[in-house]
């Protein structure tokens, strides 16, 4: 299995010899593809964050003042929120698995480098597409993009709205075949689908679901770009279109799109529980089935984005199956306090960030079952409830999990490890600021506030002046984070390979590994959260034998250190 | 003896988780004490229910929060690792029971959830058999009601020739013509079926004190019911974006005390209408004002507290009909307003785009606009001048209209 025989030759310059330049060139390596992934998204995070503080400015009154008027405060959020999905946590995500996942499976790359490639550079482009669309009358229709006002009301940035999206999606697609191929075989020896570590689980999970929905975003976004250049007329009712067509196609990927974005987030939380409590992971299996479950009956809820609109009869068929996800979820929940229950707490920004997920997703997944509720839904649908939600599970779920990724990781990809006392300041920041950005959103919206509006009943400033304000803190927190990674990648202090004492495989190496991953087919322990045995530490022993720390070695960089054996 | 011992601390085990979960039920009950505070006044027999329903989950939500963050306050604290310590924690894999436990236990809570959401949901769609119904209309940015007047209430001393043709027919064959108006008015007590179509995009009526929200989808008519029971003025909210005036999409509900002081409104608006004002510009101010056509969504218009901003501002249109538009189009400030209401993509405003629906005089199409009501939008707006004075000749105005479309 681990004979490739795609062309790699460029694959060779791998670190520690790597130049920066390197990352902005075609590579076939898995590393520097995923390091491309994650710089490209963390770009696209600032803008999606300014577009965010733009936002938040321009609410801290309840009339039009920042924008000059509706359409340009549309134009702020529907671009906000296609960048932080799309742009953001979605090819975040993809760049842990293009770096974590081949190495976790001590194979030598991916099953398809080229193809890894392929995909990743559809991303940049499609990137600036959708900036584009502020010279032509950019989309304002919201990420939802709801039909008419997508298709007879908006200007031709919508167009290439639509078209940025087909480009995403496509890669999306190639990326999560490549990962099921790779997962399905190039796991090592000794490594059954009960051996792998469960952000290899999440990111078979959330590569199945890529699959079987994003087709769908692409059927309905082809739709809509013949509705708005071509004359037809899917969702045009005037013409005998419909315009639910879209809501109930869009949301059949939109809704599972959710999990894309949260599953690989489960997948990392996973790992950085159990390494920093040193105990391992309470039910793997139940967490490893769990992402398939939700996978799978997250297929069925889609139309819970419809309560308002769906038919009335068909509304309680769609509440029973959402309030049906909230089980395999909680299952997840309950088992990482199980694993935190009796270990060995490490307060690392990894941990922290790992533990403020916790502490975050389970509001956003409380009011996730309230919003689940028909009668309670019609209420709050369309709120700043509803804002809080999505953002409780996106931010505080997903980002704070990228943010605990990047902490863990790190070492990994550079040989570096990020400054803790800049990491702990970030968390306190994030968590701080996100609480309070986000919490006082779910009263705005019961009292009666709707999303997406730049003017708002007066009733509303106080509460909005503390969420803006809060979000300030949030974005600043932000820039603590990018001023720990220039000053660690200048001036960092080299690590070991193994810095944390983890036992899955991408520790079995130095780091950053060498071309091809390892020296030799690397031999898993048996147990990839087998912390607290007498065996695991004798591993970890000879591990860090095999790949010393090294001697402080910051004043001569470019030296590649020696690899044992 | 050993399994004494073992018998004791399992007793005391018992007796803390009981102990943790009486706490964590009791904490949830007060955090769900706060739901009054968290929703707007309860304006609707609905709303009890739906507040109801809210607090259990708060109740059982609130419980969950405290037991997952406990959970992490307490491992945090008891099973943090001392400085220097670089053991392991102990080698457990995990607890069949314990995962059959908080596996079960969630899907009970959301089985007893789905139940209860689904009885309130059934009991607040029950169809009231004295119901009044109202036409709700969305269009870009503003709301209008409707309500149909029996041809049989109308007085019989009012002059028949002089109404509007759709009420002359409707008390020809005894049927009934419908008034419009821009806050939607009922009564305590009285059930409503809203009736709810869009004349453009997507809207979603929401009225945040009756908990009740319904998309207006273009192409269908979608239907919601409600029973006011607190008098008083409540918003009516635009809760699906619709374009750049969404945020202003606003109107009011007024529920009056009772049925006497609703009547007494309603005949004040039918006068309005069977009693039309014989001035044209009376008559176009009124049928402005009635919100019968969406023009306050976009326009502003000081004399008739319109705010809207996304089309050109009204105020002083008389003057400016007159003089730069008249100018631009070649076309006398009457026959000017009176096209660009029929042929508005012909009329843009430099900085405007072709957002304004275009009327129909024309009975049976989309948008229509009786020549009549055209007559008297014209013969008002040429009096929105500096002085007052009307900046136009309406004689011409029958001359063009027979002349063109």
């Amino acid at each position: 299995m681990a004979s490739i025989t795609a062309p790699l030759g460029q694959a060779q310059t791998t670190a520690p010899g790597l130049k920066v330049s390197d990352f902005f060139r075609w590579s076939v390596d898995h590393k520097i593809i995923g390091i491309q992934y994650m710089a490209t998204a963390i770009f696209f995070f600032i803008v999606g964050g300014a577009l965010a503080m733009l936002i938040r400015w321009e609410l801290l009154t309840p009339t039009l003042d920042l924008m000059q008027n509706g359409e340009q405060y549309n134009t702020l959020f529907s671009i906000h929120a296609t960048v932080m999905i799309f742009l953001w946590i979605i090819p975040m995500f993809a760049g842990f698995g293009n770096y974590l996942v081949p190495l976790m499976l001590g194979a030598k790359d991916m099953a398809f480098p080229w193809l890894n490639a392929f995909a990743f550079w559809l991303i940049p482009p499609a990137g600036i597409l959708l900036l584009l669309g502020w010279f032509v009358g950019p989309a304002q229709a919201g990420w939802t993009s709801y039909p008419p006002l997508s298709t007879l009301y908006s200007g031709d940035g919508q167009t290439l709205w639509a078209m940025a999206l087909h480009l995403l999606g496509i890669s999306s697609i190639l990326g999560a075949i490549n990962f099921i191929v790779t997962i399905k075989n190039m796991r090592p020896q000794g490594m059954g689908y009960w051996q792998m570590p469960l952000f290899v689980w999440a990111i078979l999970a959330t590569s199945i679901i890529v699959v079987l929905a994003t087709p769908f975003l692409a059927g309905a976004l082809t739709l809509l770009i013949l509705d708005r250049v071509a004359g037809t007329s899917f969702f045009d009712p005037a013409n005998g279109g419909d315009a639910l067509l879209w809501q109930n196609v869009f949301w059949f990927y939109s809704h599972p799109a959710v999990y894309i974005m949260v599953l690989p987030g489960m997948g990392v939380i996973s790992e950085l529980l159990s390494v920093h409590s040193r105990k391992p992971i309470f039910g793997y299996r139940a967490i490893a089935l769990s992402s398939m479950a939700i996978a799978l009956v997250g297929f069925t809820v889609w139309a819970h984005h419809m309560f308002t609109s769906l038919t009335p009869e068909l509304r309680i068929p769609f509440m029973v199956t959402s309030m049906i996800i909230a089980v395999p979820t909680g299952i997840k929940i309950f088992s990482w306090l199980g694993t935190l229950w009796g270990g060995k707490i490490r307060f690392t920004s990894a941990m922290l960030f790992a533990l403020g997920f916790l502490s975050m997703f389970v509001i956003g997944g409380i009011s996730g079952v309230m919003l689940g509720s028909v009668p309670v839904d019609i209420h709050l649908h369309d709120t700043y409830f509803v804002v809080s939600h999505l953002h409780f599970v996106l931010y505080g779920g997903s980002v704070f999990a990228i943010f605990g990724g990047i902490y863990h990781w790190f070492p990994k990809m550079f040989g570096k490890k990020l400054d803790e006392r800049l990491g702990k300041l970030h968390f306190a920041l994030t968590y701080v600021g996100f609480f309070f950005t986000f919490f006082p959103q779910h009263i705005a919206g019961m009292l009666g506030m709707p999303r997406r509006v730049a003017v708002y009943d007066p009733q509303f400033q106080q509460i909005n002046v503390i969420i803006s304000i809060a979000s300030f803190v949030l974005g600043i927190a932000t820039f603590v984070l990018l001023y720990n990674i220039v000053v660690t990648l200048i001036a960092g202090k080299r690590v070991g390979a193994n810095p944390w004492r983890a036992l899955t495989l991408e520790w079995a190496t130095s780091s950053p590994p060498p071309a091809y991953n390892f020296i030799g087919d690397p031999v898993p322990f048996e147990d990839p959260y087998g912390y607290g045995t007498e065996e695991s530490v004798a591993y970890l022993d000879a591990l860090e034998k095999r790949f010393p720390p090294p001697v402080d070695t910051s004043a001569t960089l470019t030296r590649a250190p020696q690899s044992g054996d | 003896m050993n399994s004494g011992k073992s018998q004791s601390t399992n007793n005391m085990t018992v007796l803390w988780i009981i102990g943790a979960f009486l706490a964590l039920i009791i904490g949830g009950v007060i955090i769900a004490q706060a739901t009054p505070l968290l929703f707007p006044p309860q304006g609707s027999a609905e709303s009890l229910q739906v507040d109801d329903l809210f607090k259990f989950m708060l109740a059982i939500g609130g419980a969950i929060f405290l037991l997952v963050q406990g959970a992490i306050v307490y491992s945090v604290i008891r099973f943090r690792a001392k400085p220097g310590d670089l053991s392991d924690g102990a080698n457990i894999h995990g607890n069949a029971t314990l995962e059959l436990v908080w596996t079960a236990i969630p899907a009970v809570i959301v089985l007893v959830l789905t139940v209860y959401s689904y009885q309130v949901w059934v009991s607040t769609r029950e169809i009231k058999p004295n119901e009044q119904t109202v036409y709700g209309r969305g269009a870009r940015f503003v709301w209008s009601f409707s309500y149909d007047v029996p041809a049989s209430s109308v007085p019989s001393d009012v002059e028949v020739d002089k109404l509007p043709p759709n009420i002359q027919d409707a008390i020809t064959n005894d049927s009934s013509f419908p008034i419009t108006s821009r806050e939607l008015h009922t009564f305590v007590g009285q059930p409503i079926k809203m009736v709810l179509d869009t004349s453009d995009t997507l809207h979603a009526f929401w009225i945040p004190a009756m908990r009740m929200k319904q998309d207006l989808i273009s192409g269908r008519t979608t239907e919601i019911r409600f029973t006011p029971i607190q008098a008083g003025e409540f918003p009516v909210v635009c809760a699906e974006l619709c374009g750049g005036g969404h945020g202003d999409m606003r109107a009011s509900i007024i529920v009056h005390a009772d049925e006497t002081e609703y009547l007494s409104w309603f005949s004040d608006q039918v006068n309005l209408v069977v009693y039309p004002p014989d001035d044209p510009v009376l008559r176009g101010e009124q049928v402005l004002a009635s919100g019968q056509y969406p023009c306050s969504g976009c326009h502003t218009l000081t004399a008739l507290s319109w705010a809207g901003i996304t089309g050109p501002n009204l105020n002083g249109i008389g003057d400016r009909a007159a003089t730069v538009r008249s100018a631009a189009t070649g076309e006398t400030p009457e026959e000017y307003i009176h096209r660009s209401l029929y042929h508005p993509a012909e009329y843009l405003v430099p900085g405007f785009g072709a957002l304004m629906p275009q009327f129909q005089p024309d009975a049976g199409q989309p948008n229509f606009m009786p020549v009549d009501d055209n007559k008297a939008i014209v013969a008002y707006l040429c009096t929105q001048t500096a002085t007052g004075e009307s900046a136009c000749d309406l004689s011409n105005l029958d001359a063009i209209i027979a002349a063109g479309d």
